[in-house]
Parts: structure tokens; C-alpha cells; sequence
């Protein structure tokens, strides 16, 4: 098709060298006088030390009409101390070269700290501060909701938000907290006071119900006394770890449009709730969904990017919401992207044909082994710093999941069969219970969607 | 010392070769995890294209990814991806990067492809694949850019900043017309203009053996020509300031106001453009900064409020300030504020306290830039296609702590001042209400 001739000397594929053996990194555990639980991992080389925190407040124990106190209280953490104000206690990370954040999600609060192993004493003693002594400011509180309430109307701005903001909302029982915004709402956000913020700390803040993950390179550092005199310092009473409900969702086929005229393209969200990291299929269902749609050679980006080119890349994916040790816990499971607002009734006909065929013919062998060679392959990329070994040790422990989890998982992702992958992606993404979200201009989009027989639509403006 | 730095990191040890074809070779080894980066820098960005072809250079990127002679359409992600590898490419104003990172047992594999497309691209490159890229790219437009709130600020302001004309005035992912324009020959001619071996840097970091990674280069890379058909990119050099005020109101269906402005800044590499750097980390990055503590924690007229630095080696870098309000707060209400309070930080310069947060928060971006095998690839890459030297990074962090106070102040007195600036205002033009009621259609 080209005149082009080439005049370099091509050379064959080259083969591979030895593999140099890699296994997940295996943390050890203790704990401090106060209850405080430690897992710790030393990895050469990462002179930035991660810290991670779980704190047990998980977004159900919200008190009725205050959604969003728990990210309050996480934000709230770095707003002084019983001995620095807002501004010094800001001034002092920033001195230590560190950064602290915090966040709440369903299964707790959880905090990370992130400062060079040469200031880690100085990093520590303040993220103690921060958990055993919280100033809680007034003034500082009304700011974080007055902050909260302004980036609820940003969040209300951005698709992607939108879009599960809307599939929460339609997927889990209004009673359930997972069917509203993990923030809160403006409605809210408006009622959450200093005393209100003062008391659930009080009530689920404490060292017995944490665990504290540090990961990095600790030559030359004496960890544990480090942290009996920092986090050691931190007091109170014991108590229960928190129990989650089980999770349960309506997964019946329905199209819920977020009516957003003028938009360009049309965010999609097509998803439901399937099994966690208890199940036994997990690794299964991993492989399945790389091979759905992992990466730009998955099977969904292959059409609707590499051959018809409606969208720059979407994506399907396992995120576990809240998990038990008895396994009633559930992962939300679902593919996400955006596609140009005329293509979206097209790519919506393809991702329902790809996962017909799918269902149909089942996973090749090729395709298993080219997932199984790059999810088992590019662990120690994946788990090149210590930040990312950090926030996975921290994540089994929230998941109530075994140190040695992940390590496992890769060894069975090594030796699984394409037909346990096929059938577990096969149950994750049946074509009849998908709940589709569709964030666009309704006046375009809502016709052609109607036709596509994926379920009843409803259009929303909220 | 009252802030004892992190034990002083030795320099990365570097060694540099250069093939017959011009071909620029760094080597960093470092046998911690078995990984190994290579990282693949072509001194071409979007300051290379002209007018009606912007876009051209990232879209050329996408198409690096189609395939070429003895690699198949998406057979490079394939293969990588196969070998438990991560790969790329991204496009700016002044370079194309292209990087994988790899299991160290599959470095040659990242060589062969890397080598194979850039000695052969054009067996490959067809319509087929010039269309779809091109509808991609566009997509990629729309979510990035035209379908979020604000999202074109970027665009709009560079565009305030440099003059018509000049090879940063539009940005890397071009327009819509042009992206449409842009034919199979114009990427032909871009090929063979740009990409040769002669206008790369080729950089591997990590657990490798140096002569065998060497020989590999060589044997792969070794027969692609050189050639010298590129052009310089135009002149991008301007005045050190303005002198006068820019400005532009946008009213667009944005959740709230908005002030932002980008202040014209000194060249990358220069002393006085890591001073500018220190100078916004005080004034606005992280939450003990002026602006922040100004106008976010006190005055609370903002809901988010900081500068950045967008480093430029070949036109005036850019201080980039974004301030959204919070409430019913105006513009000229954060205006006034800012401008207050970068005219006090240029008549005072920053307390000792400012300087020493600053350059830790500096030193610990820093440490968190090398403490990968790929950010140390991509860094060496930069320092040797914009300043000649990969070595030079070793030096690269030092230089930013040996800065005074003094300096500091200096260069804000100098460029953080009303009339160096372009200033981008968005004012909204519907109330969003989220209380709506459901409705069924």
C-alpha cells in the first residue's frame, strides 16, 4: 500500500531472559501498648516511608442526617492539634517535606501520611497529634463545610461523578448508606457542627479499632520504639471492631439517563454488584474483566476505540464497597467510559454484542495467557513503591482479608484456566441485569437508547 | 540543623554513548527490583507544527502505537502488555516521550519494538488507521477537554499568553479543524522529518547489565539512517514581561466563578526560573500557603486557590494561578486579595520559615519524580534533550536549595506583578440546582 521500503536490518522477535523471581512483599505484624495494630514492610531503596492508617468509622455508623460527618472528621484531622493551630499544623508537615490526607469511604476513615525516611520521627509525631489530639476548631469546621458544600456543586458539574453518584443511587435500598454520596449532601453537609463532629470522633475514634501500615526503606530506623512514642501515645478504650451489613443491590436491566444538555459526549456506567475478594472466583473474575476490558487491547477498547473509535478508552473494572470475613460482603463490577454523544445508542449495541459473544464463545486460550503474563507480570512494576504496597496491605486489612492475600492471588492467576475465567466474567456481566447510567443530552441520546432493548429508561435531572 | 534534609542522595550513577546514526544512549543501573525503564524522547513537540496542523504531533503519537514492518496494528501494546510490561506515549510543547517499563528478563523485546517503529513506521501507517486515530484523538478532546467545566482554560489562556503566531500560542492536542484536516501525507511528512535516530534520546534505568544492554542498542538501532530534514521549531523567545495586562470573561455553564491567570516567567534550566518556583510553592501550593491561607482559610471567598509552574525550556515558562470562589464571593473580591498579596510577598520576599517548607516540599516532589525506574528514565530524557546534559539532573535538586531568600523575592517583584499576566475570568451563566425532581420519559 506504500512505496516505503525500510533500509535498517530487522532482526528476529528477541526471547526472553530469566525471570528474576518476585513474590508480593510479606509485611510483619505487631502491635503497641495501646491496642494499635502495626503491619510493617521494609523495602529497599523507597527513601519516601508511606504510612497508612485505617480508622474504624465506617460510613454506616453516620448518625441519621449527617452524610458526609466522616469525611468532615477526616479532613478535620489537619486542621490543628492541642498544640498547633491550623495554619502551624499545615506549616509543619510542609516542613517535614511530608503530605497528610485523609478520606472516608464505606469501610472507615483512612489516613496517609507520605514523608522522607530522614524526617519519618517528625512525620510520625505528627500524624499522632493529628489522631489522639484533633484540635476540631469551630472556625475550622465551619470552613470544611462551607469547602464541602462548594465542591458538591463542582462534583454535580463533572460527568464521571455524576454518573455514579446516579448508579449508587439507583442500584442500593434508600436505608442503605451505599446509595448516597460517600460525602453527603448539600442537605446534609448544612447540619454537620463542631459538637456533632466532636462526638463521632469520640465514638469511633480510638487505637484498639486501628492499624497503622508503614512501608519503606527502615535502614538504620528503630521502628517500633519510633511508634510507641508517637502513635504509642494516643489513648482509649477498647472496643469491638464494626460489623458491616451484607450487600445487596437491584440489579434488574434499566437505563437511568442524567439529563446534562449541551454535553459533547455521553459518560456511560453500566454496572452491578458481584463477588469480592472472598470469593473464591475472585482471581477468576480479575482475569475475566482484564480481558473484557482491561486495556486498549481488551475486547471492548478493541471496537469501540481501535475499530470504530466512539471513545478514547473505557474500561471494566472490580471495586470491592464493603467486605466481612463471612463473606457477605459484595464488589461493585463495571465498565465506565465516555463516548461521543452520536455514537452512544452505537457503542452501547457493541458493548452488548461483546458481552453476547462473549457469554456465546467464551475466552480464548491466547487471550488467557497474554492477561495471566501481564497481571502476574507487572507486579514488581505495580509494586515498585512503597506507597503502592502500603495502600494494598492496608486494603486486605479493611477487606478483613489475610496478610498473605494478594501474594496468593498472583499465584493463582498463574496457574487458572481460561474456562474459570470465561465463566467468572461471564457472571459478573450478564446482559440482562446490567444497570446503565447515561450521563449526556437527553434530547439526543433518549430515543436511540429506548430502541437498544437494554431495559426501561428514566430520565433524571438531578 | 533545626530541619536535617533526607541524608544527601548520592547522584544517580549515569554513563552516556552515542551510535554512528546520532542516536543519544543513557544508562542508569540500579539492581534494587527487577525492573528495567527505557524511555524514548523525540526532540519534537507541538512548537514544531504550523498553522492548520496543530494536533499533528500527538496524533502522530497515537499512530506510533498502529504498528510498522514486523509489528502488527496494537501488536506493540499487545506484546509489551504480554511480557508484564507498562507502556506509552505522551506529547507536549516541546517533545514526544514514548516508555516502557519491563520485567529486567524482557528489556530487549522494549528495544526491538521501540527500534522497529522507529526505523519503520511507514510500512505500516494507512488510512485505516489515520481514521480511527483520528476519531480517538478527537474523543480524547472531548472528555479531556470541550465536555468537562473549565476545560478548556488551559488552551484558552496559553492562547492569551503568546502571541498569534508563536510555536506555544496553541496547545498539544490542537483543534477540532485541524484534527479533521490533517491527512495520511502530512503524518508521512512528519515521520520522516522528525523521527530519526539523530533527534532522540534513548534512556534505560534499572536492573540492567550495561554492555549487553548496549550491544542490544546498537545491534537493534544501529542501521536506522540518520537524516537531517528538520527544521528548527520558530523562534519562541519573547520580552522577559508583558507589559501590559491580558484578559478575557468567558460566560459558559460553569459551576462557579473562576480566576485564573498565567504570569510570564523565566526560561526552565535558568537559576531565576527555580526561584520563580519557590516564589509559587510559597505563594500558592499546599494548604500553608498565602493564597491558601488568604483566601481559602481566612477570607473564605475560595474553594480551592493555588499556583503552579508550567516549566518551558523554549519560550517563557508560565505561573499558572486558578482560584474558584466559594459562594456568592466576586472576582474582583479574590482579585483584589491576590494582588495584594503577591505585592506584599515582592516588597517583603518570603520569612526563612517559607523558604525552608518550600524547598523540603520541592526536595520531597522530587524524591517522589525519581523514586521510580521510569520517572528516573523520563527525567534523564528531559535534561539531555532540552540541556544537552542527563547528567545535569544530578545537580538538578541542589540548585533549587542553593536559591535565596533574596532571589526569591527578586524574581516576584519582577514577573508576579498585574501587568505580566493574562487573566482568564469565567463568570456562570445558569444557577446549577441539584433539588430537582425525578421525571420519566
Amino acid at each position: 500500500m506504500t512505496d516505503y521500503t525500510p533500509t535498517m536490518t530487522f532482526h528476529p522477535q528477541p526471547t526472553p531472559g530469566t525471570p528474576t523471581p518476585w513474590a508480593f512483599p510479606a509485611p510483619e505484624r505487631a502491635a503497641l501498648d495501646n491496642g494499635l495494630t502495626v503491619l510493617h514492610c521494609h523495602r529497599p531503596g523507597q527513601k519516601l516511608v508511606a504510612v497508612e492508617v485505617l480508622l474504624d468509622a465506617p460510613l454506616a455508623v453516620e448518625p441519621e442526617n449527617l452524610d458526609g460527618i466522616a469525611n468532615i472528621l477526616a479532613r478535620a484531622l489537619s486542621v490543628g492539634t492541642d498544640t498547633l493551630t491550623a495554619e502551624q499544623f499545615a506549616a509543619e508537615l510542609e516542613r517535614a517535606g511530608a503530605t497528610l490526607e485523609a478520606h472516608a469511604d464505606h469501610p472507615g476513615i483512612r489516613a496517609s501520611l507520605e514523608v522522607p525516611a530522614s524526617r519519618l520521627e517528625r512525620g510520625l509525631s505528627l500524624l499522632a497529634d493529628a489522631l489522639r489530639a484533633p484540635a476540631l476548631p469551630e472556625d475550622e469546621i465551619e470552613r470544611l463545610v462551607a469547602n464541602r458544600l462548594d465542591e458538591i456543586v463542582h462534583e454535580q458539574a463533572n460527568p464521571a461523578r455524576r454518573a455514579a453518584k446516579a448508579l449508587y443511587a439507583t442500584l442500593f435500598e434508600e436505608a442503605d448508606r451505599l446509595s448516597r454520596p460517600r460525602s453527603g449532601s448539600a442537605e446534609t453537609v448544612k447540619n454537620i457542627t463542631r459538637a456533632a463532629v466532636q462526638s463521632f470522633y469520640q465514638a469511633h475514634i480510638r487505637p484498639a479499632t486501628s492499624t497503622v501500615v508503614v512501608v519503606g526503606d527502615l535502614t538504620g530506623i528503630d521502628l517500633l520504639p519510633l511508634l510507641e512514642s508517637t502513635l504509642g501515645q494516643w489513648t482509649g478504650t477498647a472496643q469491638e471492631l464494626s460489623t458491616h451489613a451484607p450487600v445487596t443491590a437491584d440489579d434488574t436491566g434499566r437505563v437511568v439517563i442524567v439529563d446534562r444538555p449541551g454535553s459533547v459526549q455521553t459518560q456511560l456506567l453500566v454496572g452491578r454488584i458481584g463477588p469480592d475478594r472472598h470469593d473464591p472466583s475472585w482471581a477468576a473474575q480479575i482475569l475475566g474483566t482484564y480481558c473484557l476490558g482491561g486495556t486498549l487491547t481488551s475486547r471492548l477498547d478493541r471496537v469501540l476505540r481501535e475499530e470504530k473509535g466512539y471513545t478514547y478508552g473505557v474500561r471494566a473494572f472490580a471495586q470491592p464497597l464493603r467486605s466481612t470475613a463471612g463473606g457477605t460482603g459484595r464488589a461493585l463490577l463495571a465498565v465506565s467510559g465516555s463516548v461521543d454523544t452520536a455514537s452512544t445508542a452505537a457503542a452501547l449495541a457493541d458493548t452488548w454484542t461483546i458481552l453476547r459473544t462473549l457469554a456465546a464463545e467464551g475466552l480464548t486460550d491466547a487471550e488467557r495467557d497474554e492477561a495471566v503474563q501481564f497481571l502476574v507480570g507487572v507486579a514488581p512494576l505495580k509494586y515498585e513503591t512503597a506507597g503502592s504496597v502500603a495502600v494494598t496491605l492496608a486494603d486486605q486489612v479493611e477487606q478483613h482479608l489475610p496478610d498473605d492475600y494478594q501474594a496468593d492471588v498472583y499465584r493463582q492467576l498463574a496457574v487458572l484456566e481460561t474456562a474459570a475465567a470465561t465463566e467468572a466474567v461471564v457472571a459478573a456481566f450478564p446482559t440482562d441485569r446490567l444497570v446503565t447510567v447515561l450521563v449526556g443530552d437527553a434530547d439526543v441520546i433518549a430515543d436511540q437508547v429506548k430502541e437498544l432493548g437494554i431495559g426501561e429508561v428514566t430520565v433524571i435531572t438531578s | 540543623m533545626a530541619n536535617p534534609a533526607p541524608a544527601a542522595t548520592q547522584g544517580l550513577a549515569i554513563t552516556e554513548h552515542r551510535l554512528a546514526n546520532g542516536l543519544r544512549v543513557v544508562l542508569s543501573e540500579d539492581h534494587l527490583t527487577p525492573v528495567t525503564a527505557v524511555c524514548l524522547w523525540y526532540d519534537v513537540g507541538s512548537r514544531h507544527e504550523v498553522k492548520g496542523r496543530t494536533g499533528l504531533a500527538h496524533l502522530f503519537e497515537h499512530l506510533m502505537f498502529q504498528g510498522s514492518a514486523n509489528v502488527s496494528n496494537n501488536g506493540h501494546f499487545e506484546l509489551v502488555q504480554g511480557a508484564g510490561g507498562s507502556l506509552n506515549g505522551t506529547t507536549s510543547f516541546e517533545r514526544t516521550n514514548y516508555f516502557e517499563t519491563m520485567p529486567a528478563h524482557q528489556l530487549e523485546l522494549a528495544l526491538w519494538l521501540e527500534a522497529d517503529r522507529m526505523g519503520s513506521l511507514l510500512a505500516a501507517l494507512d488510512d485505516a488507521s489515520m481514521e480511527n486515530q483520528r476519531d480517538v484523538v478527537k474523543n480524547e478532546r472531548r472528555q479531556r477537554y470541550d465536555n468537562v467545566p473549565y476545560g478548556t482554560a488551559f488552551e484558552k489562556l496559553t492562547a492569551l499568553s503568546y502571541p498569534d503566531g508563536h510555536p506555544y500560542h496553541h496547545t498539544p492536542i490542537g483543534s477540532m479543524a485541524d484534527l479533521d484536516a490533517a491527512t495520511l501525507e502530512d503524518a508521512r511528512a512528519f515521520f520522516r522529518t522528525y523521527y530519526a535516530p539523530n533527534n532522540a534520546v534513548l534512556s534505560i534505568v534499572g536492573d540492567l547489565d550495561p554492555e549487553q544492554t548496549i550491544a542490544w542498542v546498537e545491534k537493534y538501532f544501529g542501521s536506522i539512517p540518520a537524516h537531517d530534514g528538520k527544521q528548527p521549531p520558530r523562534e519562541g523567545t519573547l520580552p522577559d514581561t508583558i507589559g501590559r495586562e491580558i484578559r478575557e470573561l468567558l460566560e459558559e455553564d460553569v459551576p462557579s466563578r473562576a480566576l485564573m491567570a498565567a504570569y510570564r516567567l523565566p526560561h526552565d534550566g535558568t537559576r531565576e526560573a527555580d526561584a520563580a518556583d519557590l516564589a509559587l510553592t510559597i505563594l500558592g501550593s499546599g494548604e500553608s500557603s498565602r493564597l491558601y491561607n488568604r483566601l481559602v482559610r481566612r477570607d473564605r471567598t475560595a474553594v480551592a486557590a493555588g499556583f503552579g509552574l508550567l516549566r518551558l525550556a523554549g519560550a517563557p515558562s508560565l505561573g499558572w494561578l486558578d482560584v474558584k470562589t466559594s459562594g456568592e464571593a466576586t472576582i474582583e473580591q479574590i482579585e483584589t486579595a491576590v494582588d495584594e498579596e503577591l505585592a506584599r510577598f515582592a516588597a517583603e520576599g518570603p520569612t526563612p520559615e517559607e523558604l525552608e517548607r518550600a524547598q523540603a516540599q520541592i526536595e520531597r516532589e522530587w524524591l517522589d519524580r525519581l523514586t521510580t525506574v521510569a520517572g528516573r528514565a523520563d527525567e534523564l530524557c528531559r535534561y539531555a534533550v532540552l540541556f544537552g546534559d542527563p547528567k545535569l539532573l544530578n545537580n538538578a535538586l541542589p540548585k533549587v536549595l542553593d536559591v535565596t531568600a533574596e532571589e526569591v523575592k527578586a524574581i516576584a517583584a519582577a514577573r508576579l506583578r498585574p501587568d505580566n499576566r493574562a487573566v482568564l475570568v469565567y463568570e456562570p451563566t445558569t444557577t446549577d440546582d441539584d433539588q430537582t425532581e425525578e421525571e420519566t420519559a
